[in-house]
């Protein structure tokens, strides 16, 4: 088995398990980055998704002035092409990690990259539950804070983790991108070390733990929102 | 409001003067509500009846201030809610809106229960500021619930829930802070008719035994009949009419309101289905007329009254008897066969009785 392995997969056993080029760190940095911006990117995007909701015009909190802020930024960082972002915010990100280069300077525009399609999708989410529920809470004098944990938040919770999925998989995406910035990891390992040295077997199995990677944030993600829905039972 | 004595009996839970509700989209301006004034006495049952888009919503919304209107003085229970008689507004403060809205439970058409949390739970959201401690709280809950009959779904979800028993948890959630008002708008508009009866129940014994002043908005004059002391009816964003439920019944004014309660009424329906038949044919002696009775002052004596001392031949064509307030109400289509003289005196003689008499065109119901 483990001769064949090496008969048709002559790089990807090259590149072994550790050092410089290895699979490990690979796997390890693409999970990094995921986690990281995942954190920093998904608060970020909760804040703007449930800012838009509040303040639009039929939220609790009508303010056309905030909303209009964060329909511009959350529009203006959607509009930017992943690959520009990263050499656009270069200056930014050495002033918030000390480098330009490396996984951790990844971090700034993965998670920059990825918090306004969140926001878009929070909102979105968030917009789905139903007035009437919002009013009804009012009616019994709950405050902003019910409205925003109890209301929106929960009654959302299984749109939220739908959105949370599909934001993760397209995350995952990014951080193949990253690779240009020397971030590393699987993207990387697929076309610095297999695509740019004819190497197919490697990049077939860095797509594939890719793939699977994407296959159990699917899983997983659908699992919970389905025990987590109430709504239709 | 000099007579004391009767002061406790006629004290005003809600006073709204002169409320004016405009939306502004985009280049016109819609007036939902214009100039409502409208009283509510404690411990009533007040019914709000109107087409959809007549502004009862909306009306009903200022009363906890969850629509806050563009012009008028809302007072509920004494506080000034809401105040804007020369261009100056004045609100309740947000905190202390929050607190008196505590007070004022609400129920809705499509229940708006929090689908991701537990019966229980429903009930137990609306008292998270309440004094309680959490077990007292849970405590409290299970009662209110075993109060509306579902102590034992406490721990099912609301989509679990039939329509009937979802609107009990809303009325048991409503019920959370023992509020002195309780406003349904259209709470039995999305149920089957025995759900809406036995909700409509519920509301009136909560009524009989906590003397909650109960606001009952809604589309079906059944609902309104079934357990409203006053009724209001609104058309086009105001108060056509208001007065008692048996006022309103038998007297109506106001076209709408005769059409609202013949919508509901029996004699409608006779009236309809005479136009079908073509059953009968009047001739020129002949006429039809509708007597509308309270309590029971109409017998067969009086036809024969008719026939002997008017020489009228009254024939009954169609007869109804619905109880209101606990009071029967009757309507008798009559064809009365006589000189012309003959049958005005006869007329004069039933309005003598206090039957209401309204003559029915030929063309009502022969012609359609």
């Amino acid at each position: 088995m483990a001769e064949l392995f090496t008969k048709y997969f002559p790089n990807v056993v090259y590149q072994g398990w550790g050092g410089d080029g290895g699979w490990l760190p690979a796997i390890g940095q693409t999970l990094y980055m995921t986690f990281w911006s995942a954190i920093f990117g998904g608060i970020l995007g909760l804040i703007f998704g449930i800012g838009l909701v509040l303040t639009d015009s039929d939220g609790i909190l009508p303010n056309r002035g905030t909303f209009s802020f964060f329909d511009k930024v959350v529009s203006f960082f959607r509009a930017i092409p992943f690959i520009i972002l990263l050499a656009f915010i270069a200056p930014v990100t050495q002033k918030i990690v000390g480098t330009q280069i490396g996984t951790t300077a990844a971090l700034v525009p993965l998670s920059l990259g990825v918090f306004p399609f969140y926001a878009r999708q929070v909102q979105v989410a968030l917009a789905s539950v139903d007035h009437g529920i919002i009013e009804a809470a009012q009616s019994l004098g709950a405050t902003f804070s019910d409205i925003i944990f109890d209301v929106y938040l929960r009654e959302a919770r299984s749109e939220l983790i739908r959105v949370t999925t599909v934001t993760l998989i397209s995350l995952i995406g990014l951080t193949a991108m990253a690779g240009a910035i020397g971030a590393g990891g699987l993207g990387n390992m697929a076309i610095a070390y297999g695509y740019n040295r004819f190497a197919n077997d490697t990049t077939f199995i860095a797509t594939l733990l890719v793939l699977i990677f994407v296959l159990l944030v699917q899983l997983i993600g659908d699992f919970l929102a389905r025990i987590l829905n109430h709504k239709n039972s | 409001m000099k007579v004391m004595g009767c002061s406790r009996m006629t004290e005003k839970i809600i006073e709204l003067d002169n409320i004016s509700v405009t939306f502004k989209q985009k280049d016109q301006t819609i007036e939902a509500v214009k100039n409502v004034s409208l009283d509510i006495n404690k411990g009533d049952v007040y019914g709000i009846v109107g087409y959809s888009g007549a502004g009862k919503s909306t009306l009903v919304r200022v009363i906890n201030l969850l629509q806050k209107p563009s012009s008028g003085k809302a007072v509920i229970n004494g506080d000034v809610f809401y105040e804007n008689i020369d261009g100056h507004e004045k609100i309740i403060e947000i905190n202390k809106l929050r607190k008196k809205r505590r007070k004022i439970g609400m129920i809705f058409q499509h229940f708006n229960l929090l689908n991701e949390q537990t019966v229980v739970q429903n009930v137990a959201f609306a008292l998270k500021h309440s004094s309680l401690k959490e077990k007292e709280i849970t405590k409290k809950s299970l009662d209110l619930l075993k109060l509306v009959g579902l102590e034992e779904r406490a721990n099912a979800y609301p989509s679990q829930l039939s329509g009937g028993q979802q609107q009990r948890v809303a009325i048991a959630r409503a019920l959370a802070n023992d509020p002195e008002i309780l406003i349904s708008d259209e709470g039995t508009s999305a149920l089957d008719p025995k759900n809406t009866i036995q909700i409509l129940d519920l509301l009136k014994r909560l009524n009989n035994e906590l003397g909650l002043t109960v606001v009952l908005i809604t589309h079906e004059m059944e609902a309104v009949k079934r357990i409203a002391d006053r009724v209001a009816v609104m058309e086009n964003g105001e108060i056509i009419e208001t007065g008692n439920l048996l006022d309103i019944f038998v007297h109506a004014k106001h076209k709408l309101t005769r059409e609202f309660v013949g919508t509901e009424s029996g004699s409608a329906k006779a009236l309809a289905t005479l136009k079908a038949a073509k059953l009968v044919q009047l001739d020129s002696d002949q006429e039809c007329i509708q007597l509308t009775y309270i309590g029971s002052s109409v017998s067969e004596s009086l036809i024969v009254k008719l026939y002997k001392d008017f020489d009228i031949i009254a024939s009954i064509i169609y007869g109804n008897i619905e109880i209101l307030q606990e009071t029967p109400v009757g309507a008798l289509f009559v064809i009365v066969k006589g000189s012309a003289e003959n049958r005005e005196k006869a007329i004069t003689f039933l309005k003598e009785q206090d039957i209401i008499v309204t003559k029915v065109e030929a063309g009502e119901i022969f012609n359609g």
